[in-house]
């Protein structure tokens, strides 16, 4: 056979090793979902200085459960005061009952209870959310650092609110 | 031959060859489920349950969680399929990522017929290398009779899937 024959042989070889390599490979994910820090895009911004606005950016076909989303600052004495949630949308399940889930932007106003002039603080939250392609991630923590003003100034614009755009 | 032609020959040939090593490579790296068969995991009664138990089974190792909306909605169907299949030496396992009574109660509500074992994020960043880079579920597995990855799943499997899979697999 002439494929077989002299200078084909490397070539055939090779071509041979990767077709049963390939084959032999366990049936690889099918899907190609967004991490969840993409999924559930988190960004923070101080309102004034006493008031963070934590906004989730959910990407079309993901969603959050609202009970597992939660909030915290470091330092701790900042103080952090976590008004309810916003609705979500609910639906029946089977086993849980009511759960609410949330699509889209969820915005939430968190308060310092201590909040000192020019101090560092990072807000973290956390959050659990599911695909529809039907994929769950496990808990995730995302954090913004922000920088409190000085005494006397307006809260600096080094974290501008997030832009829908970035989704486009 | 003129020189033109042996050039490209060779060069075929070379890159042929290196294709051919780089896919042995990859094969010899191919990830193998023995740090999963290792594990021994408590049930809902907090009874240590080794994976090697089920050695030599046709093993579906599935990870949840009470939870998780898709992964409920799949379990059904290995409930059927363990009922169908077990006798001929197919074993499911479950694996929840959970609370142990959450767990013990939606397996009495769906009637589990195969072992839900607990385990945390930890042993779930196991399957990382087998295909589940995010950690995401459900995941999974199934397994050849000599422990080998057959399949390896993120998201929900196909019933048709599953049933293809595990038919030649007993």
């Amino acid at each position: 056979m002439r494929l077989l024959s002299g200078h084909w042989r490397p070539l055939v070889a090779g071509a041979a090793l990767a077709v049963l390599s390939v084959a032999a490979w366990p049936a690889a994910a099918q899907v190609d979902p967004l991490t969840p820090d993409e999924a559930f895009r988190f960004s923070a911004r101080l309102v004034d200085a006493g008031t963070v606005e934590a906004r989730f950016m959910i990407a079309d076909g993901y969603y959050l459960y609202r009970d597992r989303i939660h909030f915290a600052v470091e330092p701790a004495g900042a103080g952090l005061s976590v008004p309810p949630l916003p609705e979500g949308t609910v639906k029946q399940d089977q086993f849980f009952g009511p759960v609410e889930t949330y699509r889209g932007d969820v915005v939430v106003r968190l308060t310092l209870k201590d909040p000192k002039p020019g101090q560092m603080i990072v807000i973290a939250a956390e959050s659990q959310g599911c695909a529809d392609i039907g994929i769950c991630y496990p808990p995730t923590v995302q954090h913004v650092a922000l920088a409190l003003p000085e005494a006397g100034k307006a809260p600096s614009a080094t974290n501008p609110a997030p832009r829908r755009a970035w989704f486009n | 031959m003129t020189r033109l032609r042996l050039f490209i020959l060779l060069t075929v040939g070379v890159l042929g060859l290196a294709l051919g090593i780089g896919a042995a490579v990859w094969y010899r790296s191919a990830p193998d489920a023995t740090a999963l068969l290792a594990l021994s995991l408590p049930d809902t009664q907090g009874v240590a349950q080794p994976l090697a138990q089920w050695r030599g089974k046709v093993l579906v190792v599935n990870f949840w969680a009470t939870w998780c909306g898709p992964c409920r909605e799949e379990m059904p169907e290995f409930v059927r399929a363990q009922h169908d299949l077990g006798p001929q030496g197919v074993q499911f396992v479950g694996i929840a990522v959970d609370k142990p009574a959450l767990v013990a109660q939606f397996s009495k509500e769906l009637d589990l017929n195969y072992p839900a074992l607990i385990a945390g994020y930890d042993t779930v960043d196991l399957t990382k290398p087998l295909g589940n880079h995010l950690v995401a579920l459900p995941f999974t597995l199934i397994l050849d009779r000599d422990g080998h990855i057959v399949l390896a799943q993120v998201g929900p499997l196909k019933p048709g899937q599953l049933r293809s899979t595990l038919g030649n697999l007993i």
